[in-house]
C-alpha cells in the first residue's frame, strides 16, 4: 500500500481536482484506491456526492481501526472507496495535540487499511497544522500543486524550509505545475525558471474550464469527459506517479 | 478486513401493477434507475459427494473465470482465471491459488464435475439516494437452464446488492421488504443453488457412501438386512455412470465397498436368508468384486503416482514415469473391460436377479428361518460381540515375527467388524459407538499401511518381469520398492503397540458400554 498526500499550505491550487482524478484513475488502473477527505470543507466528498455518516466525527477517525472501516464508504465508481469527511474535522489538530504520538497518529490507523488498499489518497486542507505534520509522516509522497506564480512558490519553499528544520524526509516531496495558463506570460516565466527543480513532476496539469464544472457533474473529470485536456494530463501525472512508486 | 454488506435476495409474489418494486419500499427521495441488461453464463461444480457444499462454497464458472464463493451470502471469496470448460475437473488441475487451496481442501481425489449450466438474464438498476449517489444495485434476474430459452425461466428474483458504508439504509429497505405482503425474502443464497441443482434433476446432499439409515431395534434383523441390502445395492447403482465415464477412481471405490458390505451382510448374516440363496449371491458378488480388483489396483498406484516419484532421487524420478505409463494404459484397458461389463446383458440380468430378490414379498415360516425373526438389536449386539472377540482372539495369536498372512487375516477380521458397527450404528447412542469405531480405526489404519504395502511390493516385483530392459527404471523400481518394504517393516513394528491399546481395558470397557447400552 502506497500513500499520497495531496498538499499545499495554500488554496485553491487544485489539491482536490487531483485528489480525485488521481484516485479514479488509481482505481482504474491499479485498483483497489481509498481516498480520504481530511478536508472539513469536504469538496471530495462532495464530489463524490458521499456525505460521513451522522455516528461518523474527528475522534472516530483518530480511534481508528473499526471506526474508520465502518465508515469508508463505496463512490460510484467500482475499486474506488472514500472515507469522507466530518465538519467535525476542523477540531483534528486539538484532538490530535492531545494524542500521545500525534504525528504518528495518522501513519498508524492507515496502516490498518493496508490490506484492502493498493493506494490511498490524502486529499488535505491548506495549513501546516499537527494534522499537516501527521500527514508528512503517514505518507510515501507528498504532492503539491503549484499555480506557476509567485505566491504559490513561495508557499512551497516555505514547506521545505519547514521540512529542513524539522528534520522530515523532503525527498517525499514532489510538486507539479497546476492551472498551468501557458497564454500567461507570468506562467511561462516561472516555469522557465523552476522548470528544472530536481524534484518537479514533469506532467503539467493546464488550466481547464471543465475542471471547474466537476462541481456540477459530481464526479471525477476522468470518468465524466476522459478526452478533455485536464483529464489527459491527469492520466499522465498518474504515470508518473506510479512509475515513481511502483519504479 | 473489508466485510461485504448482505446481499438480500427475494421474490415478488404477486404483481406489483408494473412496478419493480411494492409502493413504498423505498424512502420517498430515492428512485431507480436502470443500467444494465445483460445474458450471463453460471456453469456450477462440485463432487459427486457434494463435498463444497458441504464445506459452505459454490463453486461456479462466469466467463473466463472460475469463483468460490459463500453458500449462504451468494458473495465471492476468491477467483481464478478459467479458460476451459471442462466437464470434470481434479482441485490440483488449477494453478496455485486460494481457490486451489479451498478445493483441495474439499477433495484432491473426487473430480468437481459441472452439474448445472445456467443462462441468466440480468437487468440492473441503481438505487439512487437524494444525491442522486448509488447506495445499491437492485437486480432482476431471470434464470433458465442452458439451451431451454424457449421455455419459461425455471425461477425469477431479485437482489438488492448494498454499496459498502450504506447497510443502514438497507437495513431499513430490507425491513420495508420483510414488512410487505407482496414480496418473499429468500433468506439465504443456498436456497437459490438447490433451485439451480433441482432444475437440472439433481437433488442436493442426495449421495453418501456412508451407511445413512436410521434401523428400529425392535424391528425383525430379516428387515434390517433387507434395507441394508437395498441400500449397498443404491450405491452401487448410483456409482456405475460414473464408473462408466471415468470420472475419478472414487466411484469404483466406492462401488466395491457396496459389494464388500453387501458381501459382509449375507456372510455375517448368512441364517436370516435362505441358505442357499445366501450362498448363490455370495457367488455372484464375488465375482464382481475379483472383475474389479486389478482396475482398482492400478487406480492405487495411480493415486500414489506424485508420492511415490517423491520417495526416489531426482535422478530416478524420470524413469519412474515409465513404469507409470505402464501403469495408466493397463488401467485404460481395464477399464474399458469393465465398463463393457457394467453394459452387458450378463450384468443387466444380474441387476434384475438381485433387485428382484431384495424387493421379494417373502414370508419364511419362524420354523425353517428361526434367526430371521429375531430383534435387530439382539443379532446387533450378538454379532457385534462374536466379532469383536475374533479381533481379540487373532490378534493376541499373531506371532512375535507378524507374518504377512497373520496381519492380512487379521485386517480382514478387523474390517467385518467395522462393517457390522456401521451397519447396525444407529441403533446405539452415538456417544457409545463413536469411541468404539474411534479405536478400531487406528488398528485398521495400521493393517491397512501394512497390507497395502505388501500388495504393492507383490505388485511391483510382477510388473518388474513385464517391463521393457532398462537399466534406469529397474533401479528406480528398486528404489521404490525399498522404500516400500522399509515403510511395511515400520508398520510391522508398530502392530503390536497399536494391537495392546486396542486389546486393552478401556477398549474392553467401551465394548461392554456399548453392547449394553439401550
Amino acid at each position: 500500500m502506497k500513500t499520497i498526500a495531496l498538499y499545499s499550505i495554500k488554496g485553491g491550487v487544485g489539491k482536490t481536482a487531483a485528489a480525485v482524478n488521481l484516485s479514479y484513475l488509481s482505481s482504474l488502473l491499479a485498483p483497489p484506491a481509498l481516498i480520504c477527505d481530511l478536508d472539513p470543507q469536504g469538496a471530495s466528498s462532495y464530489y463524490f456526492r458521499i456525505a460521513a455518516s451522522k455516528k461518523f466525527n474527528s475522534d472516530k477517525f483518530l480511534k481508528g481501526n473499526k471506526k474508520i472501516f465502518s465508515n469508508i464508504k463505496a463512490t460510484d465508481f467500482e475499486n474506488l472507496d472514500m472515507l469522507p469527511s466530518d465538519f467535525s474535522y476542523r477540531n483534528l489538530d486539538i484532538e490530535l495535540a492531545e494524542e500521545k504520538k500525534p504525528q504518528k497518529r495518522l501513519k498508524k490507523n492507515l496502516e490498518e487499511l493496508s490490506d484492502d488498499y493498493r493506494f490511498i489518497f490524502l486529499d488535505c486542507p491548506p495549513n501546516l497544522t499537527l494534522l499537516s505534520e501527521s500527514v508528512f509522516a503517514a505518507s510515501d509522497l507528498i504532492l503539491v500543486p503549484l499555480i506557476p506564480t509567485t505566491l504559490s512558490i513561495r508557499t512551497f519553499v516555505q514547506l521545505k524550509d519547514f521540512f529542513v528544520a524539522n528534520k522530515l524526509d523532503s525527498s517525499k516531496i514532489r510538486p507539479f505545475f497546476s492551472m498551468v495558463e501557458k497564454q500567461k506570460k507570468l506562467h511561462r516565466d516561472i516555469i522557465n525558471e523552476f522548470g528544472n527543480t530536481p524534484e518537479l513532476l514533469t506532467q503539467m496539469i493546464p488550466y481547464n474550464s471543465e475542471v471547474e464544472k466537476m462541481g456540477i457533474y459530481r464526479a471525477p473529470l476522468n470518468a465524466v469527459l476522459p478526452n478533455a485536456p485536464a483529464s489527459k494530463a491527469y492520466r499522465n501525472l498518474w504515470e508518473e506517479l506510479r512509475a515513481l512508486l511502483e519504479g | 478486513m473489508q466485510i461485504k454488506p448482505k446481499t438480500v435476495y427475494f421474490r415478488l409474489n404477486q404483481t406489483t401493477s408494473g412496478k419493480l418494486l411494492p409502493d413504498n419500499t423505498l424512502p420517498s427521495r430515492w428512485h431507480l434507475k436502470a443500467c444494465l441488461s445483460l445474458n450471463e453464463r453460471r456453469e456450477f461444480y462440485d463432487t459427486f459427494e457434494w463435498q463444497a457444499f458441504e464445506k459452505g462454497f459454490v463453486i461456479e464458472k462466469k466467463k473466463n473465470t472460475l469463483f468460490l464463493a459463500d453458500l449462504n451470502t451468494g458473495h465471492e471469496i476468491t477467483s481464478l482465471p478459467f479458460t476451459s470448460n471442462p466437464s470434470c475437473f481434479f482441485s490440483d488441475f488449477l494453478l496455485p491459488s486460494k481457490l486451489r487451496e479451498e478445493l483441495c481442501s474439499c477433495s484432491t481425489i473426487r473430480a468437481f464435475m459441472k452439474l448445472c449450466s445456467v443462462d441468466a438474464l440480468i437487468r440492473s438498476y441503481r438505487m439512487l439516494d437524494e444525491n442522486e449517489k448509488t447506495i445499491a444495485i437492485l437486480r432482476s434476474e431471470s434464470l433458465f437452464l442452458h439451451g431451454n430459452h424457449d421455455e419459461e425461466p425455471f425461477t425469477y428474483y431479485f437482489t438488492i446488492s448494498p454499496y459498502r458504508g450504506y447497510e443502514d439504509e438497507m437495513a431499513e429497505v430490507e425491513k420495508s421488504l420483510m414488512n410487505s405482503q407482496d414480496i418473499d425474502i429468500i433468506p439465504e443464497f443456498r436456497e437459490l443453488y438447490k433451485l439451480m441443482m433441482q432444475a437440472a434433476g439433481h437433488t442436493v446432499q442426495d449421495y453418501s457412501s456412508k451407511i445413512c439409515l436410521t434401523l428400529d431395534p425392535n424391528a425383525p434383523i430379516r428387515e434390517s438386512a433387507r434395507r441394508l441390502l437395498q441400500f449397498t445395492f443404491s450405491v452401487m447403482r448410483l456409482n456405475e455412470v460414473g464408473i462408466k465415464k471415468n470420472i475419478d477412481s472414487e466411484f469404483l471405490h466406492d462401488y466395491r465397498v457396496a459389494i464388500r458390505r453387501t458381501r459382509s451382510i449375507l456372510k455375517q448374516l448368512k441364517d436370516v436368508f435362505d441358505a442357499s440363496e445366501t450362498a448363490y449371491y455370495l457367488n455372484l458378488f464375488r465375482d464382481l468384486g475379483k472383475r474389479t480388483n486389478e482396475l482398482r489396483d492400478r487406480d492405487v498406484y495411480l493415486l500414489q503416482q506424485a508420492t511415490y516419484c517423491h520417495y526416489l532421487p531426482p535422478i530416478l524420478q524420470p524413469s519412474l514415469k515409465i513404469f507409470f505409463d505402464t501403469i495408466a494404459a493397463s488401467r485404460k484397458r481395464l477399464h474399458r473391460q469393465f465398463s463393457r461389463y457394467l453394459s452387458s446383458d450378463s450384468y443387466k440380468s444380474f441387476l434384475e436377479e438381485w433387485g428382484a430378490y431384495l424387493n421379494r414379498p417373502s414370508h419364511p415360516e419362524p420354523e425353517q428361518i428361526p434367526y430371521a425373526f429375531l430383534s435387530t438389536r439382539s443379532v446387533a449386539v450378538e454379532t457385534i460381540k462374536k466379532a469383536w472377540k475374533k479381533v481379540i482372539r487373532h490378534g493376541r495369536l499373531v506371532s512375535r515375527e507378524t507374518t504377512d498372512a497373520e496381519l492380512h487375516g487379521l485386517r480382514i477380521d478387523c474390517k467385518k467388524l467395522r462393517y457390522l458397527l456401521e451397519f447396525f450404528a444407529s441403533i446405539f447412542p452415538k456417544k457409545t459407538i463413536i469411541p468404539v469405531i474411534l479405536q478400531l480405526k487406528e488398528l485398521q489404519e495400521n493393517l491397512g499401511i501394512f497390507v497395502d504395502f505388501a500388495v504393492q511390493l507383490r505388485s511391483l516385483h510382477e510388473q518388474l518381469a513385464l517391463m521393457p530392459p532398462d537399466n534406469l527404471l529397474a533401479a528406480s523400481t528398486g528404489g521404490l520398492m525399498t522404500i516400500l518394504f522399509q515403510k511395511q517393516e515400520e508398520a510391522r513394528l508398530k502392530f503390536h503397540k497399536t494391537f495392546r491399546s486396542f486389546d486393552h481395558e478401556q477398549t474392553s470397557q467401551l465394548f461392554q458400554d456399548l453392547l449394553t447400552s439401550t
